[in-house]
């Protein structure tokens, strides 16, 4: 989670967008398989083995279910396997439930890399310029969410030495956190009240103000949000010319294998391993660096 | 040069009669040091936030605030830079290089103005490792020094401080003071910095105002306020070697720090023929007390592959107790007082308050009768929208039937002098009254052991020997007494044991004379300027009373 | 007022129309493309227009601060599952400050508390549906200040909605295409969680409303807003 996460914010907004947008609407199933790989192979370099554990628990009985369930409203297709109560389960349907299972495996890995990547620092300053006001209330908003937890367990705790709702019960649980949230209400307005002056004691709503950044946009950042703006583009007009159609339904159609198809293929495979390989790159690179020390 | 005026000021809050500020005169010179000291509620807060435009708080304003011309008219927010006691309140954003900009783009600065001007504040307040960091994740050190780095990035011309240290501990305040020091010195920044702990900040300042009640008593060298304000109620705040000054009757100048009185103590005893040893206190003998509460090898951690916070822990205090536990920020005294108190279970050790286990109490009966634990926050102690509410609800919870528990807690609380307090909401009251309203509520459980956690924190000199009193009132009823704290000279001046808090066991317990005797660092202002000189005495009045024998 | 009646209904019948139009009338289309983009073109209107008028600080901290509150009650709950204060907390703050507020609230507690919990295309939706909920509770605020029982109605009703949009977003997101079958499964699978959904909110109204309210009125007299 470095070399890819320190490009600037607008390319990698601008990525993830695309990889969403892409894994869900094209529905082909090279390219879902593309972006199931590559997706997965990102996601597994962000996260360790805890996580890549707790993941599969989650996405492997998701898919079977998935699976499985599609066949149960989706009667359309040609071969059965057997009826139930006079419905047809067939092939195709199973077939149609693999594909989809893929194409949300492969939008929640998107989704989960975009959540580590496009922290709520970047998210701001993309949207800081452009909606000032919406991004000031989520920066304090941000701000205010551990400082509100931190009190609520510090109100809590001294509730509970004081001998108050420290039976345990579920009722003394609820009546206890709405109590100890609803005094947590009035001490959250009142500093907030605080922050306003002393914002204003700042020099907020004195005229133009600046927006200040850390972020800045190197040639790589121009050549990474090129690259990806050209693959889109590229697959956006050979989806739009019917070039990756595909459907399951009677029988599967046969995939579109002529060259254009092909490169769109390519085109989209580098866009889905192009995060992967920018990590592995550092990766080598600082393996064969601390060799040579 | 002045740079500010203030003449006849005199200042009323709405629906109140008595004013709150009354013909205040004085003015800043471009440059200076000022301290402005007084009890909680004598009007620091309200002059400091009158003089920056934005924050004056509204009411019946007379006399005159006069402002040099290059502050502008009305004077720029980014020329008066202020910094206030809660982190919390005056941090804006939610990353330390944004806070750092926050005031930058306001006065509409370029990008690489901003980056510039930034990076060289981060760096020289020592941020530069936390620049990309979020706020949240600072120390309560670390947060202040944001402020007072964000405060300081826009230049102004004028920095007021209104008690920035009162929520850090000793050491982390020192710190901060000596970069206020710093800032003033190296940048001509004028400051005014309103505090009431005053040991160390005395000798830091080239003018001290004193205030009371409202009014200005004296605006001099603090070696001559300190002359001037022998007899007031203020001088008790007031550092030690000044205050042995007092005691011994010596001639002015009047010493201001321990260097200071240290010299003046070494003259003194000079030139009286007497050894100077103190006599001992003589040893109160005879059988202990039973143990209210003891704790035999504690272990406890947070995380199962963290560190170990509590290290074979043990310790016994007995009924009628007051035992103080020193230690520096982050060594694990909170986390001691929840685990004896239940809140936190310890993987190994047991806890035994009277004569069972913590944990062989059921359905909260440890905390009816038994323990109660006053946090370090006393906001976090109440949660209805008056004192009364809160006195009642506790009753209640304990069985008491309505009428019952609304007479119980007026009673209690006349006793311990908060009747007046009652039908306000406790996050309108000043800190000493809000810390008292928390100790009451405590009381009504009936605790037999009675834990704190910090509870001098935002206290003045003042509301401090208050609490010493009543906890001594509350040990004489037979009531253990389990404090933690920073403050040195209170823990001197409450227990009848100390001990360090160090790296997870309890060092050096014993009686509080043998044990800061004993330490070099960790000992009073009074204990210090002794040393060598009259030794064994830790108070101001020891060392007078051996000095003049 | 004409207006302004105007810009409700639109927000208000407009687009869960679009969303009605795109199901019926298109047969082929991707639905759940059109109903991402009307879920993410609803949000426009209000953030342009809160953004060119004049707030004052304290209003935008208070909106903040309500955010960070249903965000920390997300999080509190996050253990019980679709119990949680979320649109009660929307609720209240729209309330007391209006549907503007009700919106943003609501919206923005989508948005921060997914940087928690995980952001998706389903966030979109989220925000969509809470800011939706929070504005309709903003222009009935009088009524729901003054009435208990009606209040109780409110949220129970914004409980079931928020599911029902929520199972259209979970129907489509499977299929991509809209059947009414999925949608009904979806529906009735979810039963348990709409029940939850509509629980949460009347209890979380009753036992807060009224002392955040109380709050909010000292606040007012004390710093004269």
């Amino acid at each position: 989670m470095k070399a890819f996460s320190r490009l600037h914010p607008l390319p990698l907004f601008t990525y993830f967008i695309i990889m969403l947008l892409f894994s869900m609407f094209l529905r082909n199933p090279v390219i879902v398989a593309l972006s199931l790989l590559g997706g997965g192979a990102f996601a597994a370099t962000l996260t360790d083995k805890r996580e890549k554990l707790s993941d599969l628990k989650f996405y492997i009985p998701l898919s079977l279910l998935i699976t499985v369930t599609n066949p149960l409203y989706s009667h359309n297709g040609r071969t059965p396997l057997f009826f139930v109560n006079g419905n047809a389960f067939t092939l195709e349907a199973i077939e149609y439930g693999v594909f989809i299972a893929a194409m949300i495996i492969a939008v929640l890995l998107w989704s989960k890399s975009y959540s580590k990547i496009v922290t709520s620092d970047k998210f701001l300053y993309l949207f800081g310029r452009a909606a000032p006001k919406t991004a000031l209330i989520l920066s304090v908003a941000l701000r205010y969410v551990p400082i509100l937890k931190r009190q609520a367990e510090k109100t809590r705790a001294a509730q509970k030495t004081l001998g108050l709702y420290s039976t345990g019960s579920i009722a003394d649980n609820v009546v206890s956190g709405a109590k100890v949230y609803s005094s947590l209400v009035g001490w959250s307005i009142e500093n907030a009240v605080e922050t306003g002056r002393h914002m204003r004691s700042r020099g907020w709503g004195r005229g133009k103000r600046t927006c200040f950044s850390v972020f800045r946009f190197r040639a790589s950042d121009g050549v990474f949000l090129g690259f990806t703006l050209l693959a889109a583009v590229l697959l956006g007009l050979s989806a739009s010319r019917g070039l990756l159609a595909f459907s399951f339904y009677p029988t599967p159609t046969p995939l579109p294998v002529t060259a254009l198809p092909v490169a769109a293929y390519i085109c989209f495979g580098a866009l889905a391993f192009l995060p992967f390989l920018i990590e592995t790159e550092e990766n080598i690179r600082w393996n064969c660096l601390r060799s040579k020390i | 040069m002045e740079l500010l005026t203030v003449k006849d000021l005199s200042f009323t809050y709405p629906k109140t009669d008595a004013p709150a500020l009354e013909n205040i005169s004085f003015s800043l010179k471009q440059g200076g040091f000022y301290l402005l000291c007084g009890y909680t509620g004598c009007g620091k807060t309200t002059l400091l936030r009158l003089l920056k435009p934005e924050l004056a708080p509204f009411g019946a304003l007379s006399g005159s605030i006069r402002y040099a011309p290059e502050f502008g008219d009305p004077p720029a927010p980014h020329e008066i830079g202020m910094v206030t006691q809660d982190p919390n309140e005056q941090i804006v954003t939610d990353k330390v290089w944004h806070e750092l900009a926050f005031g930058l783009e306001n006065m509409g600065l370029e990008q690489e103005t901003i980056r510039v001007r930034t990076g060289e504040t981060a760096s020289y307040f020592g941020l530069a490792e936390k620049f990309g960091a979020s706020t949240e994740a600072l120390s309560g050190g670390e947060k202040q020094l944001l402020s007072l780095a964000a405060a300081v990035i826009t230049a102004p011309k004028l920095l007021l401080l209104d008690e920035p240290t009162s929520q850090l501990d000793p050491i982390t305040a020192m710190n901060f003071l000596d970069t206020l020091k710093r800032v003033n010195r190296d940048f001509g920044i004028t400051v005014f910095l309103a505090e009431h702990r005053l040991e160390e900040v005395f000798s830091l300042a080239d003018t001290v105002l004193a205030m009371d009640n409202g009014r200005l008593i004296a605006c001099d060298t603090p070696s001559k306020v300190c002359e001037q304000l022998k007899d007031s109620r203020l001088f008790m705040g007031f550092p030690s070697a000044a205050r042995l000054w007092k005691a011994l009757d010596a001639p002015a100048p009047c010493p201001v720090n321990v260097r200071e009185g240290k010299a003046l103590l070494q003259n003194s005893v000079k030139s009286k023929t007497g050894d100077g040893s103190l006599s001992q206190p003589a040893k109160v003998d005879g059988s202990l007390p039973p143990p209210a509460l003891s704790a035999k090898g504690l272990w406890f951690r947070y995380t199962k592959d963290g560190p170990d916070v509590l290290k074979d822990l043990s310790l016994t205090l007995r009924h009628g107790e007051i035992f103080s536990i020193l230690g520096a920020n982050g060594v694990g005294k909170t986390t001691l007082l929840q685990t004896l108190s239940g809140v936190r279970r310890p993987y190994h050790g047991k806890v035994r308050l009277f004569d069972k286990n913590i944990t062989d109490y059921k359905r909260g009966a440890l905390y009816r009768n038994g323990l109660s634990l006053l946090p370090q926050d006393p906001k976090t102690v109440f949660i209805k929208d008056t004192v009364r509410q809160d006195l009642v609800e506790i009753l209640r919870a304990g069985g008491m039937k309505k009428e019952e528990a609304a007479e119980k807690a007026a009673a209690a609380a006349d006793t311990y002098g908060v009747a007046p307090l009652l039908d306000r909401n406790p996050l309108d009251l000043s800190g000493g009254e809000r810390q008292k309203c928390a100790i009451v509520k405590l009381l009504l459980t009936e605790p037999r052991v009675i834990l704190l956690d910090e509870p001098t924190k935002g206290l003045d000199a003042y509301s401090k020997f208050r609490l010493a009193a009543l906890l001594r009132q509350l040990a004489g009823e037979g009531r253990a007494v389990l404090c933690v704290t920073h403050d040195i000279e209170f823990a001197a001046l409450i227990s009848d044991a100390c001990a360090l808090l160090f790296d997870g066991v309890l060092l050096a317990a014993g009686e509080p004379h043998a044990f800061f005797t004993g330490n070099t660092f960790y000992t009073t202002a009074a204990a210090r300027m002794a040393s060598g000189l009259v030794p064994g005495a830790i108070f101001v009045d020891e060392i007078a009373a051996a000095v003049r024998t | 007022m004409n207006k302004k009646l105007l810009s409700y209904l639109i927000v208000l019948l407009g687009i869960p129309a679009v969303i009605v139009l795109g199901f019926t009338v298109f047969s082929e289309v991707k639905y759940i493309y059109i109903a991402l983009a009307v879920a993410a073109l609803s949000l426009v209107p209000f953030l342009i227009r809160f953004e060119k008028k004049d707030h004052s600080v304290t209003y935008l901290l208070l909106i903040a601060v309500f955010t960070a509150l249903s965000v920390i009650g997300r999080l509190a709950f996050s253990a019980v599952q679709a119990f949680k204060p979320v649109t009660a907390v929307v609720v209240i703050a729209a309330m007391y400050f209006g549907p503007e507020a009700g919106f943003l609230t609501g919206s923005l507690s989508a948005l921060l508390s997914n940087f928690y919990f995980g952001q998706g295309p389903w966030t979109v939706f989220q925000m969509a549906a809470w800011g939706l909920l929070g504005f309709l509770a903003g222009v009935l605020a009088e009524r729901l200040k003054k009435n208990l029982v009606l209040l109780s109605v409110y949220g129970a009703f914004s409980g079931v909605v928020y599911s029902l949009m929520m199972d259209v977003w979970h129907a489509m997101f499977e299929d991509g295409i809209f059947s009414w079958g999925r949608y009904v499964t979806s529906v009735t699978t979810s039963v348990w969680f709409t029940v939850m959904y509509a629980v949460s909110n009347v209890v979380f109204l009753l036992l807060l409303a009224r002392p955040i309210g109380k709050k909010l009125d000292r606040i007012k007299t004390k710093y004269g807003i």
